[in-house]
């Protein structure tokens, strides 16, 4: 159990996906209908530049954000993948682990 | 008879519920990649192969090839044991422990396993392996406090003392054996409580099926 203190710390890669969707999310449809920058997107999923493109591109790959004029918006797969990280992070977190 | 036939249902029982935990947690991987899910998936796979090789060895003659499947079962449930114990593992070491701490259990085995029985290794195995993930569990459930991780902490441990309970029955043939088999169905339906809270919510997660993975 020597990690016990670093564990309220670490985020798993699903984890920073999620955070990163949930601020595109934010910015498409609540109040802020342009999309999230970049800027945003370092600021608020707390990632680093160069992580946060690649990250992106996947995202942009798997079809759960779409760009629109340098602006990143979220799209009905990225809201339904959310929903489903609410869902099975309460499962996992049953068994004491993270998603 | 009887007692065959209640043991032939726990295990049954102890299928469907497992068969259940590994096919939701299946849905979770497919939906949103995680690696811990996919763990989850093969451990609760592996225990429910597990119990399919305790129910077959029910019917299986002689004695002997009965036994030897059955303990092939007990050994594919070990196995889905350490899937559990090597996701929390995994969170767990902020260190890289030094690669000959792998032998370690080698070179204490003959002094703490009784040496002439392939059964009496697979259910130390699993004792020890549901002992360290019941403690990771609750130590878990110190920090966030929710009643799921106590269920499935407590469900965890119970299936640890239903291991050592039947090998005491081992050692002293027909003392535990039957109540060891309830205390473990008991264990995975204490897993299966808060897993219906999500499960059967959302249709064994069929419901995220097509979000597709990243």
């Amino acid at each position: 159990m020597g990690g016990l203190a670093k564990l309220a710390g670490y985020r798993t890669h699903v984890s920073i996906i999620a955070d990163i969707l949930s601020t595109a999310k934010q910015y498409s449809y609540e109040g802020y209908d342009e999309g999230a920058s970049v800027t945003h997107l370092i600021r608020k999923a707390n990632v680093p530049h160069q992580r946060l493109s690649g990250m992106v591109s996947l995202l942009k790959q798997s079809g759960l954000l779409y760009e629109d004029s340098a602006k990143y918006r979220i799209s009905d797969k990225g809201i339904q993948f959310l929903n489903a990280y609410a869902e099975f992070k309460g499962f996992a977190e049953g068994f004491g682990l993270k998603v | 008879m009887a007692f065959d036939a209640f043991e032939l249902g726990m295990n049954l029982l102890g299928l469907g519920i497992s068969a259940f935990i590994g096919r939701f947690a299946y849905a979770g991987y497919s939906a949103i990649a995680s690696p811990n899910l996919l763990r989850l998936t093969f451990a609760f796979i592996s225990v429910a192969a597990g119990f399919v090789l305790l129910a077959v060895a029910e019917f299986v003659e002689p004695v002997e090839s009965s036994r030897a499947v059955a303990t092939a079962g007990l050994g594919v449930q070990a196995i889905g044991y350490f899937f559990i114990a090597f996701s929390h593992s995994v969170k767990s070491f902020d260190f890289a422990p030094p690669k000959y701490f792998a032998l370690l259990p080698f070179t204490i085995a003959p002094f703490i396993i009784p040496g002439n029985s392939i059964e009496h290794l697979v259910r130390s195995i699993s004792f020890i392996l549901l002992v360290y993930v019941s403690i990771e569990t609750m130590a878990s459930y110190m920090q966030n406090r929710r009643t799921s991780t106590l269920m499935i902490g407590s469900g965890l441990g119970m299936l640890a003392l239903a291991e050592i309970m039947a090998w005491y029955s081992f050692v002293y043939p027909g003392a535990f054996f039957y109540v060891a088999i309830a205390i473990k169905i008991v264990g995975f339906g204490l897993l299966f409580v808060p897993f219906s809270k999500f499960g059967l919510a959302s249709g064994l997660g069929g419901r995220f099926s097509k979000v597709g993975g990243i």
